[in-house]
């Protein structure tokens, strides 16, 4: 007998993408999928706010400019979520883009929103 | 697309940043009166002591009212570290010009909340402040009349003493 596994249908809706990866918003759960560095991880809104301040207070010149012999490895690890991130230089650069672009379209949907949707016609 | 975001917070980032660091500098002023509260009483001037803890007292209940707005808001309210209090002034005089700088140091970085606010038409936010801005009148008021009796009383003779005796007097009466 074979068993089936019905998986609940989410509907994504892909907020932003980059050759490196995507984010993606599911309505049905208020959360974000991030598929990047070869996962799909889910962040609610904490999460998210917590990833991207994280993400945006690293001092990449830094990073690229001191000469220590320490690995270019950054361990992005946000308290109270399940996921974890240990990217090189590079991909916290390409991690960077794809939060602010997606930042950007997010806020770009609150304006069509104010604009469309919130008027009573 | 739902727009989550609008959903989680009122407050944009920008206007919450700029209400923590708000936060912080009420709780900084809060400090600062508590240690100009313990140089008069050491120092002998024992109502202005009182005026200061007081003040301190007000500054906490400012600091409060922005915490739990941003909180109420949907926001992060982030609990500020306090550091680098004086401790030592050099006269009386000096520490009622301070206690005057604080005050407008603070209604100035009100002001810049209300400009950012008025720049992303967050009203709900610039009617909050609001409350700030008439508390304000009445901080400044107070300080300057403070500052005011050193040159009206003089600090001759029994001088001090008098200024010291009528601090705690200070009243404003404007109209709300």
């Amino acid at each position: 007998m074979q068993d089936l596994i019905v998986l609940p249908s989410i509907n994504f809706t892909e907020v932003f993408n980059t050759k490196n990866g995507a984010i993606y918003q599911s309505d049905s759960e208020n959360c974000w999928y991030i598929d990047f560095a070869g996962k799909l991880a889910r962040f609610d809104y904490r999460n998210l706010l917590k990833l991207k301040k994280a993400v945006y207070n690293i001092d990449i010149e830094d990073l690229l400019l001191n000469s220590t012999k320490a690995p270019d490895l950054e361990i992005i690890f946000i308290c109270a979520c399940d996921h974890c991130y240990v990217l090189s230089i590079l991909e916290i650069i390409a991690l960077k883009e794809l939060l602010q672009g997606t930042f950007v379209m997010l806020e770009l949907n609150h304006i069509i929103f104010d604009r469309l949707h919130r008027i009573v016609a | 697309m739902k727009d989550i975001i609008r959903a989680k917070c009122l407050l944009s980032s920008d206007v919450e940043t700029l209400i923590n660091q708000q936060i912080k500098k009420e709780a900084h002023s809060s400090a600062i009166y508590l240690s100009m509260a313990s140089w008069c009483s050491r120092n002998g001037y024992d109502f202005s002591a009182d005026y200061f803890f007081k003040q301190a007292e007000e500054e906490r209940m400012h600091q409060l009212k922005f915490y739990k707005y941003v909180l109420d808001m949907g926001g992060t309210a982030i609990s500020p570290d306090v550091t680098n209090i004086k401790i030592e002034y050099n006269s009386f005089r000096e520490v009622f010009e301070e206690a005057l700088d604080q005050e407008i140091n603070v209604t100035q970085s009100i002001k810049s909340i209300a400009a950012r606010c008025h720049k992303e038409q967050d009203y709900v936010t610039l009617e909050f402040l609001n409350w700030f801005f008439r508390e304000q009148r009445e901080e400044e008021y107070k300080a300057r009349r403070a500052v005011e009796l050193f040159d009206v009383i003089g600090e001759e003779g029994t001088g001090r003493w008098q200024i010291d005796k009528h601090v705690g007097q200070i009243k404003y009466e404007g109209e709300a």
